[in-house]
Parts: C-alpha cells; sequence; structure tokens
C-alpha cells in the first residue's frame, strides 16, 4: 500500500536498505528469476515470497493483498481524472510526475547495477540488453533470446569463480 | 462483452511474453494498447502511467487502469487477473524447481544470468518510455535530478513525486 511510486524502489528501500532482510546481491537474485518470467515481476515477487511461507494460499494471499487497496485507489483517481483531466493545472502536474515516474525506474535500475560490477564482464549482458530494448526498441521476447546465451556463459563462469 | 474477452485475452497474451516485469513492459503495452488495440491514445497512456506512479502500489496499475477505461470496474477486474496469472502460474513452479536444484553452480548460474538480464531490461525499458512521455527539455532534467535523487540519497520516492507535481502545477514541465 505504501508502495509510492511504483513498488519496486519501495521493496529495494524496505527489504534491503531499511529492514536487511535480504542482502542487496539475495534481492536481486530473487527479483531476477521473478523477471525471468514474464509478467509484473512485482506479482511474481509476492508469489515467490508468499508461497514460501505458506505454498499457493500464501501467493494468492499476497497478490490480492498486493492488489486489491491500491486497484481500489487507482480507480478512484482514474474517476477524478475522467472529470478534470482537461485542466491545464492537473494536465502539468501528470505530466511532472511521470518525468519523475521514468526517473524513478531508471534510478533503481542503476543502483541494481551496482552488483554487476563484481564481475565486469556481466555489464556487456547490461550494455547488449539495454541497447536492444532501449535504442532499437526489440520485443522483450527476442531480447531476452539474443542476451541469454551471453547472460547464462558469463552467469556460469561467475558460479565457478565465486 | 467482446471487448472483455479481448482485454482479457489480450492481456494474459501479453503477459505470456512480457519479459522483465511491469517497468520493462511499459513500451510493449503503449505498443498494444495505443498502436494495435486503440484502446487509448499516447496522452491518456502517460497520463495513466503518471496516476500509477502518483498512487500507492504497485505500477502495473497502468494497466488495471487501462481495463477500467476499456470496461469500467469489471474491466479492470479483468485485466488485472489477465496481466498476473500466466506469469504466477510459471514463477511458482520455476521457485519450487530452483529450491529443489541440489548443485550450486546451476543455481547461481541461473540467478546470475536473470540479475543481469533484469538490470538492462529495466534500463532500457526507461530510456524507451522516456522518449514517450517527456515532451520536453525540462521534462529531461527532472528525470534526470530524480535518478540522481534515487543513486544519491535514500529519500522516500514520495517526495520526488511531491516534487514533480509541484514543477508541473507551476507550468514549468
Amino acid at each position: 500500500m505504501s508502495g509510492f511510486g511504483g513498488v519496486l524502489p519501495w521493496a529495494r528501500r524496505t527489504v534491503v536498505e531499511q529492514e536487511r532482510w535480504l542482502s542487496s546481491e539475495e534481492f536481486n537474485a530473487m527479483l531476477g528469476i521473478c523477471q525471468i518470467v514474464p509478467g509484473p515481476n512485482i506479482v511474481n515477487l509476492a508469489v515467490c515470497i508468499g508461497s514460501r511461507f505458506a505454498g499457493v494460499p500464501g501467493a494468492l494471499a499476497s497478490v490480492l493483498g498486493l492488489m486489491l487497496g491500491p486497484s481500489v485507489i487507482v480507480i478512484l483517481l482514474g474517476m477524478l481524472y475522467e472529470h478534470y483531466s482537461y485542466l491545464p493545472a492537473v494536465q502539468g502536474m501528470l505530466r511532472g510526475v511521470s518525468a519523475v515516474g521514468v526517473g524513478l525506474i531508471a534510478g533503481t535500475g542503476l543502483k541494481m547495477m551496482r552488483n554487476e560490477f563484481s564481475f565486469p564482464p556481466m555489464l556487456l549482458v547490461v550494455a547488449i540488453t539495454i541497447i536492444a530494448a532501449g535504442y532499437f526498441q526489440l520485443n522483450l521476447g527476442w531480447v531476452v533470446l539474443i542476451a541469454s546465451p551471453l547472460a547464462i556463459f558469463l552467469g556460469w563462469k561467475k558460479a565457478k569463480q565465486i | 462483452m467482446s471487448a472483455l474477452i479481448s482485454l482479457f485475452l489480450k492481456l494474459s497474451a501479453f503477459s505470456a511474453i512480457a519479459f522483465g516485469g511491469i517497468n520493462a513492459l511499459l513500451p510493449a503495452l503503449y505498443d498494444l494498447s495505443v498502436n494495435q488495440e486503440h484502446w487509448l491514445n499516447t496522452q491518456t497512456f502517460a497520463d495513466f502511467f503518471a496516476i500509477a506512479q502518483a498512487a500507492p502500489g504497485p505500477n502495473l496499475m497502468t494497466v488495471t487502469l487501462i481495463g477500467w477505461h476499456v470496461g469500467g470496474i469489471i474491466g479492470a477486474v479483468v485485466a488485472s487477473i489477465a496481466i498476473c496469472w500466466p506469469s504466477s502460474i510459471m514463477v511458482y513452479f520455476l521457485q519450487g524447481y530452483l529450491n529443489k536444484l541440489r548443485n550450486q553452480i546451476t543455481k547461481q548460474t541461473i540467478q546470475f544470468a536473470a540479475s543481469a538480464l533484469a538490470v538492462g531490461l529495466v534500463l532500457g525499458s526507461a530510456w524507451d518510455i522516456s522518449q514517450q512521455i517527456n515532451h520536453s527539455l525540462a521534462a529531461f532534467a527532472l528525470t534526470l535530478l530524480a535518478i540522481a535523487v534515487v543513486i544519491l540519497t535514500r529519500w522516500h520516492p514520495l517526495y520526488l513525486i511531491v516534487i514533480g507535481a509541484i514543477l508541473g502545477l507551476l507550468g514549468l514541465i
């Protein structure tokens, strides 16, 4: 519920920086698993955490808990939007918020990238993925297909080294 | 009714190929809902993204809002379920499989590889979607400022959202 600006920045901040439940490496790995599976990673994360503690019911409960409150709030905001979106002030606010929103996503991505410096060759995978997805705007399935052979090879090298 | 069925099928299929999570799938979601299906226009998409960012909760709420836009409350429920179920089932089984894996090297290889892909996908998506959403130099400057604050400080994201809203309200963005 308190996941302002999307849950990912908030989740990392709470789980890693404040509560220290998971190390930065562990968080990336868990999120990484949730991200190789297609679909919304926060929901996947809720499934992972929920099912670890209480199996299928736990997974269902944590997804429902994640979605219910925010859905109600966001639909109420949507209703306000339908009525007031013509106002220049509202349009300006939304422009400002979405510019910040993109920055939050990028900033969190850059923070996650810090871990990859422990094995610099892996940065090549990051660079290829960014260029394929960001510059060439390839379909996500293709990006994963292109980058994963090198990612798996370097992941194997990294695992042997540590 | 047919609009709801189309919404459910398209978003379910979309969820099954949308690698990299909701942040990474924003550009693809834009392509599907604006260019292909014409569920909404560019401006409404950008605004729904902003609302989902400003509101508490996961930013897959952008999808919930698109569903609501197409088919009211039922549309919102249909869209939310459609975007969640295929990946939830996959990750449930993948997690179980990884926990059973005895070979540490295999396990770590998968995790290291997935982690690097995740970082690249999130950054690539931010790059892509910033071009759809930001229309002025000031907007890009604000995005860069937000990046700097996220990296250099431990501010709560809400402060940045509020600053963005105020700057926008003053007509600066």
